[in-house]
């Protein structure tokens, strides 16, 4: 009895492990692949090229970039320093708060010399799963799998002095208010359409909010589903779907999500905006250039564009929120998407948003604005 | 009915009758200037002006000023604050009972932020020093009150008696 | 005969003096602050209440003797009861009525107008004295709204259970204004700042740089000539072959700007809030 226990462990373990390297890691396990290790053909799981892939991305996963780097092939080659700037992130952008969650690789090409693979990274953000699509060539080097992975093309801004002198608004707050004078009045900020609509069994409403005053306000919309009783039955608020801070004459796109509220059973939307006035300032203006719609490497629809950073300041975060209109200017989709990259003063960075298919065909225009967050101006 | 269950009856019943019915408040807005009083903003007066009753009877009976935080600012929760804190230094309290109250709005501000209205009151006030009842008066008295909105309700900032309306 | 008519007054009035001796009679309404005497009748000692909105006082007196009530313990207006308490308890009420104007309370609105706005402004005052409570007695307030000195409105109202209100229309210029209410000398200002409408005949030029096509408006005003406030945005579309160009500029020195890189043919236009601009055609090369 005394040996059957530590025996039934060692087994249990041995099985386990054995387990773990026979199936190839989709879902990011690290299952203790070494710094360098050589594929040449040995076939566990996967073909050699996923099986390369998948070893480089647990390196990235783990934060590992030597290990990472040694995966890559002689051609090309990016240097180490570019390569972590590009996968790791910088100057505080989304990337760097974000960790490598998940893979998907679809095979698209092989043959003995050289393979691509689609390979979707899953990122987990502080904003949420964030994925990016790219297509590894893998190839064949004096017979190891090398993954190549080509310079990158990082901004480079050039030194320069950029004048900044656009208006900026402080608040000066009365310290004991008497009745009657306790201030100044909050912001003017008008709902100028909402549209509800079903979408995968749940219901959307979006549409689009003007603030008419001369100062910026925050802005939030809520919206109460009132069920056919008169009672509600759902309410939400935009959260991050809305452009929080609105400069005066600024036109705000906004969504609000009801997952679980089936647009049938809504007899009517209350509305609310909550507005406060903030200090805030015209700068940065961020360009949004080029934009189309077109369909990705994955088939999705999706509205992409240039986001252009006029000032002189690195924007750390930005969000790009789309509207989509149909021909009679009704408010038909509202999509979002964050950049993972920062973006560099004068430097174009590219984005992309998914456009739903059942929009694709209805959409007659667009309107994308952006919002950003600068550590600077935190 | 066993003797061992009749004292607690006797508290239960005790307590049935000194627990007051909450006051009975009826707002007319028909004759209300500059601005209409929206429907909701109606339901809200009458619920906090009734509420606010509620707390200076509570406040005035336990001698509890902090009990008036919540309906009363301004001017009137300083005063009927310290009216509350005096009578307590000298051992008495008050009782607001069998409260009535027709309200009229008079005035609403064009920004909607004040409302006047008068109150024709009913109540029995009694005086308590100790445990002995030195007053007890059914009361007829008219309120000129000014209520201003806060956060999430309406509070009572000015409620002043006057002779006649 | 004429002894029993003697005891039975005697009687009458020991019992008289005994059932309505302690008597209180305070004035039916006096001034808030302002010290009293309320006449008591009997003999011997009782306890003496007042019992009021913001105070309450308890002493002990000699009937037959005024009890003075001091200005203040009577500083709030309002109903007051007082209470005298011997072998019995009697009681009476009166009222205190606020004193003279001593401040005033200004609710104005907007803090921020558009100009040659009909009915924009209001001011409502209600007339305090010095301890707080609300004078009911009409007096006349003056409003007056000033800009760089000049008059834009002028009104004396009376109050009416103590409030007064007016409210008028904004100017047409844009620029800071000054309301005043007035009271036998006692006065309350507020400012408001008048900004100008929406854009009026919102106009753009355009012309090819290196970078692309810097894009420009003439300098904004509203209709009535009042410059539009830097910052309000203007938003730039560039249509063309290349897709479609966006920017959100805000106006610096009252002209907006901003640099759109399309490429072949273009459609430019731009909007401030729901005004629309002008647009404009060029062929873009790069």
């Amino acid at each position: 009895m005394k040996i059957v226990i530590p025996v039934a462990i060692v087994v249990v373990t041995v099985i386990l492990l054995v387990a773990g390297g026979l199936s190839p890691s989709q879902v990011g396990i690290a299952v203790g692949e070494g710094v360098g290790t050589t594929f040449t053909g040995s076939s566990t799981g996967g073909t050699v090229p996923e099986q390369v892939v998948t070893a480089f991305l647990q390196n990235v996963q783990r934060r590992n970039w030597h290990g990472a780097y040694a995966y890559l092939a002689t051609q090309n080659k990016a240097d180490e320093a570019s390569f972590v700037r590009e996968l790791a992130g910088r100057d505080a952008s989304l990337r760097t708060f974000s960790t490598l969650s998940s893979w998907d690789l679809k095979p698209m090409h092989a043959n003995d010399g050289e393979a691509d693979i689609r390979t979707t990274m899953h990122w987990s953000t502080p904003v949420g799963v964030m994925a990016s699509v790219r297509d590894l060539k893998v190839v064949n080097e004096q017979n190891a799998w090398r993954i190549v992975w080509p310079q990158p093309q990082l901004a480079d801004v050039p030194a320069q002095v950029v004048p900044v002198n656009y208006l900026r608004w402080d608040l000066v707050t009365h310290a004991s208010p008497e009745w009657g004078n306790s201030g100044v009045d909050g912001p003017r900020v008008r709902i100028v359409s909402m549209n509800a609509v079903s979408y995968n069994g749940g219901s959307v409403i979006m549409g689009e909010a003007l603030n008419e005053d001369t100062v910026p306000a925050f802005v939030n919309v809520n919206a109460t589903l009132m069920g056919q009783d008169g009672k509600p039955i759902g309410e939400e608020s935009s959260f991050d779907k809305i452009l929080h801070v609105l400069l005066p004459k600024q036109v705000t796109p906004y969504r609000i999500d009801f997952p679980n509220v089936e647009l049938q059973s809504v007899k009517n939307v209350q509305m609310d905006i909550k507005t406060t006035l903030v200090p805030a300032s015209a700068d940065p203006v961020i360009g949004v250039m080029n934009q189309s719609i077109d369909t990705d490497a994955t088939g999705r629809k999706v509205l992409k564009g240039q986001l252009l950073n006029q000032s002189g300041q690195i924007v750390n975060v930005s969000h790009v929120i789309a509207t989509f209109y149909d021909t009679d200017g009704k408010v038909i989709w509202v999509s979002d998407g964050y950049v993972d990259s920062a973006l560099y003063p004068q430097t174009p960075e590219t984005f992309s948003v998914e456009v739903p298919s059942t929009v694709a065909g209805s959409a007659h225009n667009y309107h994308v604005v952006v919002n950003q967050y600068s550590l600077e101006r935190s | 009915m066993k003797l061992t269950s009749l004292p607690l009856f006797l508290c239960v019943a005790a307590a049935s009758i000194f627990a007051q019915a909450p006051p009975e408040v009826r707002l007319t807005v028909e004759s209300v200037t500059p601005r209409a009083v929206e429907p909701r903003t109606e339901q809200s007066v009458v619920r906090d002006y009734t509420a606010a009753w509620k707390s200076l009877a509570d406040a005035s009976e336990s001698n509890a000023p902090a009990l008036l935080d919540a309906y009363f600012t301004g001017p009137a929760k300083t005063n009927f604050g310290r009216e509350v804190t005096d009578q307590q230094k000298i051992g008495t309290h008050i009782r607001y009972l069998n409260q009535v109250h027709s309200l009229k709005a008079v005035f609403y501000a064009p920004e909607g932020d004040v409302m006047q209205l008068q109150d024709s009151a009913e109540y029995q006030m009694q005086i308590v020093s100790g445990d002995k009842i030195i007053h007890d008066e059914h009361v007829v008295v008219q309120y000129v009150v000014l209520m201003t909105p806060g956060a999430d309700r309406w509070m009572v900032r000015q409620i002043q008696a006057v002779p006649a309306l | 005969m004429h002894m029993r008519l003697i005891l039975a007054a005697l009687l009458g009035f020991f019992l008289a003096d005994l059932c309505f001796g302690q008597e209180l009679n305070p004035p039916q309404q006096a001034t808030a602050g302002n010290p009293f005497s309320i006449p008591t009748s009997g003999s011997g000692s009782a306890t003496f209440y007042l019992f009021g909105p913001g105070s309450v006082v308890k002493q002990d007196v000699h009937l037959g003797q005024a009890v003075d009530v001091r200005g203040e313990d009577v500083t709030t207006a309002g109903r007051y009861t007082v209470i005298l308490c011997g072998d019995t308890c009697h009681s009476a009420h009166f009222f205190i009525a606020a004193a003279s104007p001593a401040s005033l309370s200004f609710l104005a609105h907007p803090s921020r107008a558009m100009v040659k706005q009909s009915g924009s402004i209001s001011g409502v005052v209600f007339p305090f004295d010095k301890f707080q409570n609300l004078v009911l007695s009409p007096v006349t307030v003056n409003f007056k709204m000033t800009t760089n000195k000049n008059s834009l409105f002028s009104r004396a109202v009376p109050t009416r259970q103590g409030v007064a209100w007016f409210r008028s229309d904004s100017g047409n210029t844009a620029g800071l204004v000054l309301l005043s209410a007035s009271v036998n000398g006692l006065s309350a200002q507020r400012a408001l700042q008048l900004v100008a409408s929406d854009p009026c005949n919102l106009r753009i030029k355009a012309k090819q740089t290196a970078k692309g096509v810097l894009v420009e408006t003439d300098p904004i005003h509203d209709c009535a000539g009042n410059t539009v406030p830097d910052g309000t945005i203007v938003t730039f579309t560039a249509n063309s072959g290349a897709g479609r160009s966006t920017v959100d500029a805000p106006i610096k020195q009252g002209v907006a700007r901003a640099n759109l890189t399309p490429s072949g043919t273009t459609v430019i236009s731009a909007a401030s809030g729901v005004v629309m601009g002008n647009e404009l055609r060029m062929d873009v090369k790069r």
